[in-house]
């Protein structure tokens, strides 16, 4: 990838493990995000926010995949994946949790691990019995008791309270043996209690991972991530830690001046 | 009251008899019953001549019984509702009739002859209906299977067109050291169940397989399973063809036991019929197949006896069903159970 | 008048083969576009839609043989089927909103085998034979050659309708909530409209819609009980082939279909069923979300 040395070059740190080059999108006439460049580091937490409307949601639907830019690109350590199928992210190693929840409802919290363990191994398997991988079920539990849901394991997930649903949906994603962890506004409509774990969890998952988050809430982040990215109707306004951050005076004025 | 629209996003939510552990005794009862659900499946069908009707009836349910069980692979396992099954069946049928009518080959080879063809067509439908998605697929399978039938319909001195196809007569089965007697109906039933048999113990293996999994993880959240890093496309693609190559060789069956392939094999009220058992016997049920054809069977009989309007109430029994009891009689039978069990 | 050929055929036969496709195309944009407008707005999937053009059908023939007049059957026969697809949506689809997206049509698909039966029932297996109106029959000179004037009619009729079904769509109030509806429900809530009212009018406007069919087809073939059966197969190619929920698509497609079935029964009247759905394998392979469908509608 030719294109792959300026961005690397300009970061002056070690190489971004996604990097976003002149990102945007249109949905018919209305340009929903347009010219966003920007390298995430490896490791940690890297926060995208903004106030409602600053295409955010657009963003993370680019870089996670669910839909092809109108323009730009994105390149996961380097190598350019715009515009792969959607199947393709988990198997490089990119995962996802949706802004809605988004699990297998019918099927057991268990099962809706396992199931997504198997993805990475074992698909196209058609006589030997699912029971023949045990190694998957064990996955899945270790995952599950990780998010905290070791004791509701045989429950069907639409049993779920929302907040253990939106740990199961990471215990789901988890199980792709992610590098990289995108989450799409993990703690919406949570309990105060609720966010409270979901962000502690987000903390440790960090330790070993690179997380990408979008969150609508700025306070929540400003303490546990290395990095923020602020979006602006629909373009990026400023990157950095949440101190250079915290002293942006174009932040200040779209964004705390109007919220914090 | 804000219902959302059928379609619309997250409605998808048709009630489904998922499997369920229980912890009550009945829950475990059917834990152990889902364990040996081919043993008992095939169980009932040993002992279902004796309680049928009359026999030719029993060969008809076993065969559409088939027929209903690979339709579900796809409707209740995967989520896809197909309207395009006909070509399946049809293609099985006329695969085997061919075969023995216009080739005189031994009713075993016919059987593999007429699964191929129905394979070949699922995978020809299954390339471009795959390409539509949620409801569409319904409407692309049907227009596609009638293309399907006006191919084999015109294709006259191959399928006899619109007379049918005649002539497939298999009175004796020989294979090496047996000779059936097929026009005996309790001899022509065993033979048939136990083909039927071992489509039923690869179709539970199927199911538990690790491809089973996948599948039924597309039907509650294609987009999740794809995230996941399942080629969703393809794995449908995969689930259609198996579901036709199933149907195929029901269709096969199906030749050789009523010796004459109706044009109406391939029509459109063929596929309707798959959709009507599925759902009269309860989708996404193992058993719910069986019960669905032996229900459709005996209700079409029952009531030509009586009228030659039989479909007015067929169309009327089944609204009620699709408003009133979604799951099917199977699938409400289990839901009774596992709540009478917690 | 003329020698002029074009691929072995007379001009003047080209023309006629011509007027007949888009005749039969403008049967197809009529179904099509109820099928389209009550799938774009509802997601619903209606598989009676064949049987309301053939009850559609029915109903014109039978007022027709009682009162003679062609011009009431052609008001009666969509009046009658709007009533009957209010009914429907009132009484048996309505209480399938929020279930899954299969529900309405597997009821539907009931609903086709009551319908189809009850007329059976009522009128007999075997169909009843119509021809065009006395004042319809006949051919009339447009220069190039004799054309049969219903078919003409046929035509201007049809482009009347959906021009008013156009006018109606981009220019009222009523249109603009369908098409918001179309866009988003939740938009039409918040309008302070209630949606279901919405639903109902839109899946009475579609039944009518195909009852209209029903009756303009009748003179072309005459009515039998399954005549919807192919059309409702017909009327899904077009709407994949026009593209997803697109009404103009609707229009585009069935006229696109009616023209290739004419020239192939031409060319090679034994493939002419098989045209029309080798047309859909087509645009399915090259262009699958339909000539002017919207993105997203497909995977």
């Amino acid at each position: 990838m030719v294109s792959a040395a300026p961005v690397a070059a300009s970061a002056a740190s070690p190489p971004p493990i996604l990097a976003t080059k002149g990102l945007g999108k249109r949905f018919g006439h209305f340009r929903a995000l347009s010219g966003v460049s920007v390298g995430f580091p490896e490791g940690g937490i890297t926060a995208i926010i903004g106030p409602n409307g600053a295409g955010k949601s657009t963003f993370f639907n680019l870089i996670s995949g669910a839909f092809p830019p109108s323009e730009g690109r994105v390149l996961f350590r380097g190598r350019d994946i715009t515009g792969a199928p959607p199947h393709h992210f988990a198997r490089m190693g990119i995962a996802k949790s949706f802004q809605i929840t988004n699990v297998f409802p019918h099927l057991t919290v268990r099962e809706n691990v396992r199931v997504a363990a198997q993805a990475r191994r074992v698909r196209f398997a058609f006589f030997r019995d699912r029971s023949a991988y045990p190694e998957l079920a064990e996955q899945a539990e270790a995952l599950l008791g990780e998010v905290g849901l070791g004791a509701r394991m045989d429950r069907l997930a639409r049993e779920l309270a929302h907040g253990e649903q939106r740990a199961l949906e990471i215990a789901v994603a988890l199980a792709a043996e992610p590098t990289l962890l995108l989450l799409d506004e993990p703690t919406a409509g949570m309990s105060p209690e609720e966010t409270r774990e979901m962000m502690d969890l987000v903390q440790r998952l960090a330790e070993t991972r690179t997380l990408i988050l979008v969150e609508h809430k700025m306070r929540l982040v400003m303490g546990l991530c290395r990095r923020l990215v602020v979006l602006h109707q629909g373009q990026l306004l400023a990157e950095g830690s949440p101190n250079d951050i915290r002293a942006h005076p174009e932040v200040r004025r779209v964004y705390l001046g109007k919220t914090a | 009251m804000s219902a959302p629209a059928p379609g619309h996003a997250l409605a998808r939510g048709t009630p489904l008899a998922a499997p369920r552990p229980g912890s009550g005794r009945t829950g475990r009862w059917l834990a152990l019953a889902g364990r040996h659900r081919v043993a008992l499946t095939l169980a009932f069908l040993v002992v279902f001549p004796w309680i049928a009707p009359y026999q030719a009836l029993a060969v008809n349910i076993l065969v559409l019984g088939l027929y209903a069980l690979g339709f579900n692979l796809l409707f209740g396992y995967t989520g896809l509702l197909s309207f395009g099954h006909a070509a399946f069946l049809g293609g099985g049928a006329y695969g085997s009739g061919i075969a023995i009518a216009h080739y005189g080959l031994h009713p075993a080879l016919a059987l593999v002859a007429g699964t191929l063809l129905a394979t070949l067509i699922a995978a020809a439908m299954g390339v471009l209906a795959i390409r539509t998605r949620g409801i569409y697929f319904a409407m692309t399978t049907l227009a596609l299977s009638m293309c399907v039938y006006y191919a084999f319909y015109r294709a006259e001195s191959f399928t006899g067109g619109e007379n049918g196809l005649r002539g497939i007569n298999v009175p004796v089965l020989a294979l090496p050291g047996l000779r059936l007697d097929l026009l005996d109906p309790m001899v022509k039933y065993y033979a048939v169940l136990a083909v039927v048999g071992g489509a039923v113990w690869l179709f539970s293996r199927l199911l538990s397989s690790p491809f089973g999994a996948a599948l039924e993880a597309i039907r509650e959240n294609e987009g999740r399973a794809q995230a996941c890093g399942y080629d969703v496309r393809r794995m449908k693609l995969v689930a259609f063809v198996i579901s036709g190559a199933l149907c195929g060789l029901a269709g096969a069956l199906q030749a050789i036991h009523l010796s004459i392939v109706p044009i109406e094999t391939m029509h459109y009220s063929t596929s309707g019929q798959a959709v009507m058992m599925a759902l009269l016997g309860g989708m996404g049920t193992f058993f719910g197949p069986f019960v669905g054809a032996a229900t459709f069977s005996l209700l079409q009989d029952g009531l030509a006896t009586l009228t030659s309007h039989w479909q007015l109430f067929v169309g009327a029994i089944f609204i009620a069903f699709v408003l009133f009891l979604p799951l099917g009689i199977w699938g409400e039978v289990l839901a009774r159970l596992r709540r009478a069990g917690w | 008048m003329t020698d002029l050929t074009i691929g072995g055929f007379p001009l003047d036969l080209l023309a006629l083969q011509l007027v007949t496709g888009v005749a039969l195309g403008a049967i197809y944009v009529l179904v099509g576009i109820g099928l389209s407008l009550i799938f774009g707005l509802m997601n619903v999937v209606n598989f009676a839609h064949g049987a309301f053009f053939m009850v559609g059908a029915y109903v014109g023939v039978f007022l027709y043989g009682y009162t003679g007049s062609f011009w009431l059957s052609l008001v009666a026969a969509p009046l009658a089927m709007g009533l009957l697809g209010l009914a429907v949506e009132r009484v048996l689809v309505r209480p399938l909103y929020g279930r899954g997206i299969d529900d309405p049509l597997l009821l539907t698909f009931g609903l086709s085998y009551v319908m189809v039966e009850s007329v059976r029932i009522a009128f007999g297996l075997t169909g009843l034979p119509f021809g065009a109106p006395p004042e319809l029959r006949g051919a009339v000179d447009l220069g190039i050659g004799y054309f049969p004037l219903y078919r003409l009619f046929l035509i201007a009729f049809s482009l009347t309708v959906v021009g008013a079904l156009w006018l109606f769509i981009e220019r009222t109030s009523f249109g603009l909530v369908i098409r918001a509806g179309a866009r988003d429900p939740q938009i039409v809530q918040v309008l302070g409209i209630e949606i279901s009212k919405v639903w109902l009018a839109v899946f009475g406007l579609g039944c009518a819609l195909a009852g209209l069919a029903g009756i303009l087809a009748a003179p072309l073939q005459g009515v039998t009980p399954e005549m919807g059966i192919p059309v409702l197969a017909e009327a899904f190619v077009v709407t994949v082939v026009g593209g997803m929920g697109s009404l103009a698509g609707a229009v585009l497609a069935g006229l696109l279909v009616g023209i290739v079935v004419a020239m192939t029964s031409l060319v090679a009247p034994d493939m002419t069923k098989m045209a029309i759905f080798a047309l859909m394998a087509l645009v399915l392979l090259v262009r699958p979300r339909g000539l002017l469908g919207r993105a997203g509608a497909l995977g």
